[in-house]
């Protein structure tokens, strides 16, 4: 269908549209027209990224004058898929009504890792030795030695790609990772390069967070994205913890042997070229003299990742003269291992400030401010000097001067903290120091600058008025959008007793209680036996579900349950996780469904979809608490008061609820599709925690299922599925609409939309 | 099954009175068609010679149990039990019973001295015979049918079968029977101490042992490259179940330790690498939009020693005892997806080395078929694009509606078959007579006069009157639904019902031959042979023969039923009718054509 929104025609792929779609389209439609930042909430199951994705290519398509460029930010690779796959549609249905008009090139943007189709190079075993395997093939200076020496291997995509030179582009069109690497393979070129250097030049980016936020990869990915993008943030409740964790850095033992060892390397390739090559390094010295600390522009497959710190805070000076000399530098470098090697012997737990770190720094070893913030790019400008191609044995290294750099640049929102075991075994010492930040809105701020709209949007952002705090921006539009729903296709019920009438909850003093875990086991095994196809089951930690997990295993319980469905598991090895899932699927594509064991924060949780049948019923065992004697966090909420004002215990029942959130909200897709949500701990049932709860879930729970034990919760499950398999009206009942079609839309017009919501 | 019929199968067995029984030894032979059990001591009173045909069903104890018996029931209640010193003898038996038995049964207890298959005048493999046999094992009728023609003689086995290729086909590549899928049940490692010493035991049986083979390859290849030269079967559970049993106490340290002094306990200790390699094959295959591995090799914000530690800490270990860590989880989604996968394999449990070798084999055959999938990859794609509609917002695509499932299409096209010639013989036949030597001329003159005809009048739009066509439609489905009586399929509402058991059964075997006859008596025209002439005399003397039995049952039923028996019967006699017509039409040409007459006509 196509409809106006004030001066734009919007392409919408469907016949009809939920209102709540056209309400967030034009909020965001508003903002754009006023260059500005938004945060929307729109619960899951509401189609957000379609209306966003057809709102924003239409305006795009509506100004062809002045193209604005769309930068479509995933947290993760598959969501990017998926992300793609909807644009696909899109895109499709654009041409089909506008004709060659609507051409635009949109495609996905990830590491060499997924876009690599050099055999030998793609089956290396993870990221950082793929990235090393292809610089080791097209490195400038392994290319140069090639050309002489044909015996020495180059990759051959790579090379036909720099053949074809300026001819190499891609057409227009929207391009998944599988179909880059399908045209690549077509073409005999490398896929990752060329969608490098697309990113450029297309109307519509696709990629992770971290090519924005975190600065290591945005400082080569993102660097030259026009003012007038707008960026979008997709399933942003996270971004502040995403924001953090771009900025922290921590180091370990093994760090500093790894950091050693690559430091007698580099020192012994230094002898090397001085018997060889002195030139070379009297020429880096010369670069470094005047000021630039690498060459002035890098060819792409030199580029590696660049410095830790944001863009704006780096100084535009010189490197200073006590480190341009190799051998100096690698001093300084040994001075600090040992440095920090010394602090790391420490008993008991530190903690300090970064001004105080490098004061302290600065006497015992020798290094001032200056020298520590220039650590990243004089260590980059060696390792090119040095032609290093084995990029993934110098991570020690690099992790060293990360940290050296982030610590030399910020004097607030940081703090380092020492701790000489883990606090849960105390008698394992394992020794170490973290960078960690607490600042959001420090990574996200060039973000913020840079572009003329961002735009973020989740299905929980609540409380709205966070995340502006938290992130330190301010939206033109900021609204929480409710849903409109045909039917109650959504059953939140909060289980505080077991069949046995005793509590249950994962509080520390409960949480390894025998009954406890008996009861969480008789409440799967009844829904089991009630509820068809898929059930998922968030546990708050790994360690909490292997435990629980094993121990309904002992008892037996297990195989009960297995006698209803299949069961899989999340672990930690994600191929392993992945494949769980992939079979998990099929599972509920036939037969009586599976069950599929997951954590909240884990992998699948942040985003994976169990909608339909994938998922008609998640139990969410315990509230998600961060482990809240982690020294970080005790820092971060130290940070949060001071700063805003924030009661840690808010913060963190905001941070569970949003979790929680964020799991349940995976069973819905559509409003077609229905499902249930347990939230099985007899703290749900407190106004406080519940009441964190977006609002979405909260206009279901009714007040009689607030305090429910399992057999009650088995005959509500069993009265909703019944009601859920009855035929329905799909476009709404009792003169409230919940499905429009393009004739509703024009008979509504703009003007009394506001009355509906 | 078809050389273990020539088989005599002779045992060690001991007879038994009852299970208690201590039990006479003596040696058990198996022929065909009978058993004797002579015992060693020739004065004891204990002798058996029996007729399979007279035994029933057999029963036998499940291999793994403490004794492997096997108890013969008979007709007449009594029954022979047998302990066999171990359970491949037993098994073997037991398999040569199962197969007697059904033969015994097929051949019709009437018939006992006919054996079941005769002889063939064609090479027959033995699973083509296997799947004829189970096939008249599984249909009564065509048992029945069998037996009276091919057994009778007038049709030869090959005829027999030739028309009803598409059923062994059927029966055996499309429709695989449903087959028991394995327990999801995860062989629970609780080994069973006895409290006062200080064994434990481990309960294997062949179940138990496919699941292990199917979820940890590594075992399986072990097995393999281990029994039986390294070390006999026993040795190697034996050394499974230790390690089984390290894994269950979860004391790493000590599993390490063991497996440093053992080689071979070390394999089943070490985490198996066979399943690792395979997940990195799936990984490539898995849907794009679950690969959380391709997001892991996107996320440079997670370097080592980058951004926060996660809360869950792995717990420190060595990593020298790395390998020797194995998680519950691993082994509950393994556990799933292999049940998930069915049963891949079609042998006999009993034997633990084929079982080994089967499940190597398909492994092999389906990671080498997953690399080179194109095709997958494409309905990969499309399952995502389906999944990312939003599915309400939008009419369905497809309409709604399921796929017409047919039970049997045999049923369908056979009354239909039959139906042709009812109507056949009754209207067209008669009415007009066909002139089959056309001249070119002839010929080309009729279609022009078509031509003009349809040039003067026009097209009739349509085609074809639909008045004219539901009248056929309607007599078709008529003629359908009344044949669904003649097959008495639909018992609920047959007139069959009211026909006393005798006539009805009787009437449906007619019905049945009757089809059977013509089905081959049409299909051996037109005679080109000597062969098919033969043919085609034997089948119109069978017919003729039951042509008095239908005007028999006709007058013996009750005077009140006799019209519906007769509305039954006319059809058949129809259909008879118009083959005789067709036999004698065609003796007349050929013996005007060549003079010469064909035997007894």
């Amino acid at each position: 269908m196509k409809f106006q929104i004030e001066d734009v025609t919007v392409y919408f792929p469907y016949d009809n549209i939920y209102p709540e779609q056209y309400a967030y389209m034009v909020e965001l439609k508003r903002a754009l027209d006023a260059k500005g930042h938004c945060l929307l909430e729109m619960p899951t199951g509401t189609g957000k990224t379609i209306a966003l994705l057809s709102l924003i290519t239409s305006y795009a398509l509506s100004k062809p004058s002045n193209p604005i460029k769309f930068i479509y930010c995933t947290r993760t690779v598959h969501e990017m898929e998926k992300t793609l796959s909807e644009l696909k549609l899109l895109h499709n249905y654009q041409l089909q009504h506008l004709g060659p008009a609507a051409k635009i090139l949109a495609l996905g943007l990830s590491s060499r890792k997924n876009l690599c189709i050099n055999p030998t190079v793609v089956s290396a075993e993870n990221r950082d030795s793929v990235d090393a395997a292809c610089r080791k093939l097209t490195a400038s200076w392994v290319r140069e030695l090639a050309a002489e020496n044909p015996r020495i291997p180059t990759c051959s995509f790579f090379e036909n790609y720099e053949k074809s030179a300026s001819e190499a582009i891609l057409p227009p069109g929207v391009y998944t990772l599988q179909d880059l690497r399908a045209y690549g393979k077509l073409k005999g070129w490398c896929p990752y390069f060329l969608a490098r250097h697309m990113v450029q030049l297309a109307n519509v980016v696709v990629y992770s967070y971290q090519y924005l936020l975190d600065p290591k990869v945005a400082g080569i990915i993102s660097k030259e994205m026009q003012r007038e993008s707008v960026v979008v943030f997709d399933e942003a409740h996270n971004i502040d913890n995403v924001c953090i964790e771009a900025l922290s850095v921590s180091v370990r033992m093994q760090t500093l042997e790894g950091a050693t060892r690559n430091i007698n390397r580099m020192s012994q390739e230094i002898d090397r070229f001085k018997a060889t090559d002195a030139g070379r390094l009297r020429a880096e010295y010369n670069r470094l003299v005047e000021g630039l600390a690498l060459r002035g522009d890098l060819p792409a497959s030199d580029a590696w990742l660049a410095n830790p710190a944001l863009p704006n805070d780096i100084l535009k000076e010189a490197v200073p003269g006590n480190i341009r000399r190799a051998e100096h530098f690698l001093s300084v470098l040994r001075r600090l291992v040992q440095y920090i090697r010394g602090r790391l012997q420490t008993e008991n737990v530190e903690k300090e400030g970064p001004v105080a770190f490098v004061a302290s720094v600065n006497t015992q070893a020798g290094i001032d401010q200056k020298m520590l913030r220039f650590c990243y790019d004089r260590l980059h400008s060696l390792m090119l000097t040095l032609e290093i191609s084995d990029t993934d044995e110098f991570l020690h290294i690099q992790t060293i001067c990360d940290f050296a750099t982030l610590v030399g640049t910020y004097t607030r929102g940081f703090s380092i903290i020492i701790e000489p075991f883990d606090e849960r075994m105390p008698h394992i010492p394992d020794p170490v120091l973290q960078l960690c930040c607490h600042d959001a809105s420090l990574a996200i701020k060039p973000v913020f600058e840079r572009f003329q709209s961002v735009v973020i949007t989740s299905g929980t952002l609540s409380p709205i008025d966070l995340y502006p705090r938290l992130l330190n921006f301010n939206p033109v539009v900021s609204r929480s959008f409710t849903m409109s729903l045909t039917r109650d296709c959504i059953c939140p019920m909060v289980l505080t007793r077991g069949s046995d009438q005793l509590p249950v909850s994962t509080k520390y003093d409960l949480r390894s209680d025998p009954g406890v875990e008996k009861n969480y086991g008789k409440l799967l095994l009844e829904m089991v036996s009630v509820v068809p196809d898929g059930i998922v089951c968030f546990f708050v930690s790994y360690s909490y579900m292997d435990g629980i997990v094993n121990s309904w295993h002992e008892t037996g319980l297990l195989k009960e349950i297995m006698q209803h469905k299949l069961v899989f598991i999340e672990t930690q090895d994600v191929v392993e996780t992945t494949l769980a899932l992939d079979n998990y699927r099929k599972a509920c594509d036939c037969g009586r469904g599976a069950v599929f064991f997951s954590v909240a924060r884990g992998k699948v949780a942040e985003g994976i979809d169990f909608d339909r049948h994938y998922g008609r019923l998640v139990i969410m065992f315990g509230v998600p608490f961060q482990y809240t004697l982690s020294r970080i966090l005790l820092a971060r909420l130290e940070y949060l008061r001071d700063t805003f004002q924030i009661k840690e215990g808010d913060f963190l029942t905001f941070d569970a609820l949003r979790q929680a959130a964020q799991c349940v909200g995976r069973v819905i897709r559509s409003k077609a599709d229905y499902g249930m949500m347990i939230f099985a701990d007899k703290r749900y049932s407190r106004h406080d925690k519940r009441s964190k709860l977006p609002g979405w879930i909260l206009s279901h729970l009714r007040d009689a299922h607030l305090n429910l034990s399992t057999d009650m919760a088995a005959h509500i499950a069993r009265e909703f599925l019944r009601k859920m398999a009855q035929p329905y009206d799909k476009t709404g009942v009792m003169g409230k609409k919940t499905l429009l079609s393009e004739a509703d839309l024009e008979k509504m017009g703009n003007s009394n939309l506001g009355e509906m919501f | 099954m078809a050389d273990k019929q020539q088989q005599v199968v002779v045992k060690r067995a001991r007879h038994k009175s009852s299970v208690k029984d201590p039990g006479t030894p003596g040696v058990l032979k198996l022929t065909k068609d009978r058993f004797t059990f002579m015992p060693n001591d020739p004065s004891s009173p204990v002798k058996h010679n029996v007729e399979f045909r007279t035994i029933k069903g057999h029963k036998f104890t499940k291999d793994g149990t403490k004794q492997a018996l096997l108890n013969l029931t008979q007709d007449q209640g009594g029954n022979y039990i047998f302990e066999f010193e171990n359970f491949p003898d037993r098994n073997v038996c037991k398999d040569f019973v199962a197969s007697a038995i059904a033969l015994s049964g097929e051949a019709g207890r009437t018939v006992p001295e006919k054996s079941a298959v005769p002889i063939q005048d064609e090479q027959l493999s033995a699973a083509e015979m296997e799947r004829r046999i189970k096939l008249l094992q599984e249909d009564s009728d065509l048992q029945k049918l069998h037996k009276q023609f091919v057994i009778g003689g007038i049709l030869s086995e090959a005829e027999f079968w030739a028309t009803r290729k598409k059923l062994l086909e059927q029966n055996y590549s499309r429709r695989p029977k449903q087959r028991v899928a394995l327990k999801n049940d995860m062989w629970s490692t609780k080994p069973l101490a006895d409290g006062q010493s200080n064994r434990v035991t481990f309960n294997l049986t062949p179940e138990i042992i496919l699941q292990i083979f199917a979820e940890k390859p590594a075992v399986r290849q072990a097995y393999l490259n281990f029994v039986p030269n390294k070390m006999t079967e026993k040795e190697f559970w034996t050394k499974y179940s230790r390690a089984e049993y390290l894994h269950s106490t979860k004391n790493v340290i000590a599993a390490a330790a063991e497996a440093a002094e053992d080689e071979e306990l070390a394999v089943f200790l070490k985490q198996d690498d066979m399943l690792v390699n395979e997940a990195r094959k799936k990984i490539r295959q898995v849907d794009p939009t679950l690969d959380m591995e391709a997001d892991e090799g996107d996320d440079y914000m997670h370097l080592p020693d980058h951004g926060l530690p996660r809360n869950d800490n792995k717990d420190v270990l060595d990593s020298q005892y790395e390998p020797y860590r194995r998680s519950f989880s691993q082994h509950l989604n393994q556990h799933a997806a292999v049940v998930l996968q069915g049963r891949v394999i079609d042998v006999e449990l009993g034997d633990t080395r084929s079982v080994a070798e089967a499940l190597a084999r398909t492994k092999h055959a389906e990671l080498a078929k997953d690399a080179s999938d194109v095709y997958l990859d494409k309905e990969r794609l499309e399952r995502i694009s389906r999944m990312t509609e939003i599915e309400d917002l939008q009419a369905p695509r497809d309409p709604a509606v399921a796929p017409l499932s047919i039970k049997d299409p045999r049923d369908y096209f056979d009354s239909q078959q039959a139906n042709a010639f009812s109507t056949l013989g009754d209207t067209v036949s008669g009415a007009k007579q066909l002139k089959c030597s056309v001249s070119t001329r002839e010929a080309y003159c009729s279609l022009k006069e078509c031509i003009s005809e349809i040039k003067f009048q026009g097209l009739t739009e349509p085609t074809i009157n639909s008045e004219v066509a539901f009248k056929v439609l309607n007599g078709l489905a008529q003629n359908i639904s009344s044949n669904k009586y003649h097959l008495g399929r639909n018992p609920n509402e047959s007139v069959l019902d009211s026909l006393p058991k005798i006539t009805r059964e009787e009437l449906l075997l007619h019905w049945s031959s009757i089809q059977e006859l013509l089905k081959h008596f049409w299909s051996s025209y037109p005679i080109t042979t000597k062969y098919l002439l033969t043919k085609a005399t034997k089948l119109k003397d069978a017919m003729s023969q039951i042509y008095p039995k239908l005007q028999e049952i006709k007058e013996s039923v009750q005077s009140d039923l006799r019209h519906q028996v007769s509305l039954l019967v006319q059809p058949m006699l129809q259909a008879l009718d118009a083959a005789f017509a067709h036999y004698d039409a065609d003796v007349q040409n050929r013996s005007a054509r060549s003079g010469e007459r064909p035997n007894g006509f």
